[in-house]
């Protein structure tokens, strides 16, 4: 199972070196992963998913306190269990989202191999100790092989900011981030345009969802 | 047993990853803000200007969602009809 995530996530790393090997310079196209996420279709995809996730979604239908901040939350996290589901497994903000959603035995889906058994209480954010120091003593001495402090600093905040990140080295942070934004750009274009189905549903041009309340 | 060693074949070396494999990065995300992200002014905006904005913007879209949660929320927790809207939004994609 360990070998299993190695190579799973091996792939988006050595996507990036098969891309080096290709050509030297920088990419200026978006590389596909990114297309992904702008696409039309995945849009839909995703404002599906997410649909169906907030129709089970039982919000608690108390009329003294309708905004409830916990329902908001709720929501947020139906939303983003779905991009994640919508990134299909291949980028580890995404397994991260999803294996703080299931709470349970995550092990698996992580690479690192947690023995503890009080490792389970701590979904995301506990690593193998044993490794995470080995690991943090090989991203340091990289880090200030770069240089500035500063640069290390912010990609530290980056890397608490995207989930899953916070013990990787600094490719693989910068690596999620771009898949991240991208993701979150969507995310926020489908549940816009979901808000607006909902509100107005008589005007909608949107996605080209034609409904008409009668 | 630390995967960390053994996935190293793409980057050359177990711990040395190339400035030029970081700046590419570093472009890349740079491509995406939306700020910095149309003109390639590459030499010019330094990888700490980038991260910083990377972070600020990362926080912005944090809050937009939970913005739209919120109101996703209320809408959902108010009215049959925006639930039946979803419902028909859903059959119609």
């Amino acid at each position: 199972m360990d070998s299993n995530q190695t190579t799973t996530t091996t792939s988006s790393s050595s996507d990036l070196s098969h891309r080096k090997r290709k050509k030297k310079s920088p990419p200026s196209p978006p590389p596909p992963s990114l297309q992904k996420w702008r696409s039309e279709k995945q849009q839909q995809i995703y404002s599906t998913k997410l649909v169906q996730a907030l129709r089970e979604l039982r919000i608690s239908q108390t009329p003294s306190s309708p905004s409830n901040p916990r329902n908001g939350r709720a929501v947020r996290e139906v939303a983003d269990r779905a991009l994640a589901v919508a990134a299909r497994g291949k980028t580890l903000w995404s397994r991260a989202i999803l294996s703080k959603a299931v709470k349970l035995k995550f092990r698996k889906h992580k690479r690192q191999r947690i023995t503890a058994p009080s490792a389970l209480t701590h979904p995301v954010i506990a690593t193998g100790s044993i490794r995470s120091k080995k690991q943090r003593g090989a991203t340091v001495m990289r880090i200030k092989a770069k240089g500035l402090p500063a640069v290390q600093r912010k990609v530290k905040v980056l890397s608490r900011l995207v989930p899953g990140c916070r013990k990787q080295t600094l490719p693989v942070v910068l690596e999620e981030t771009t898949d991240y934004i991208a993701a979150m750009e969507m995310q926020i274009r489908a549940m816009t345009a979901l808000l607006s189905a909902v509100t107005s549903p008589t005007e909608h041009e949107e996605e080209g969802q034609t409904h008409v309340l009668g | 047993m630390s995967g960390r060693r053994s996935r190293p074949r793409q980057s050359s070396g177990t711990t040395r990853i190339s400035e030029d494999q970081i700046n590419d990065l570093v472009i890349k995300l740079q491509q995406l803000l939306p700020e910095l992200g149309d003109s390639h002014r590459s030499d010019k905006v330094s990888a700490a200007r980038v991260l910083q904005d990377t972070c600020n913007y990362i926080r912005n879209l944090h809050r937009e969602v939970d913005d739209i949660s919120e109101r996703l929320s209320e809408l959902l927790a108010n009215s049959d009809t925006a639930q039946a809207a979803l419902i028909r939004s859903l059959l119609t994609q």
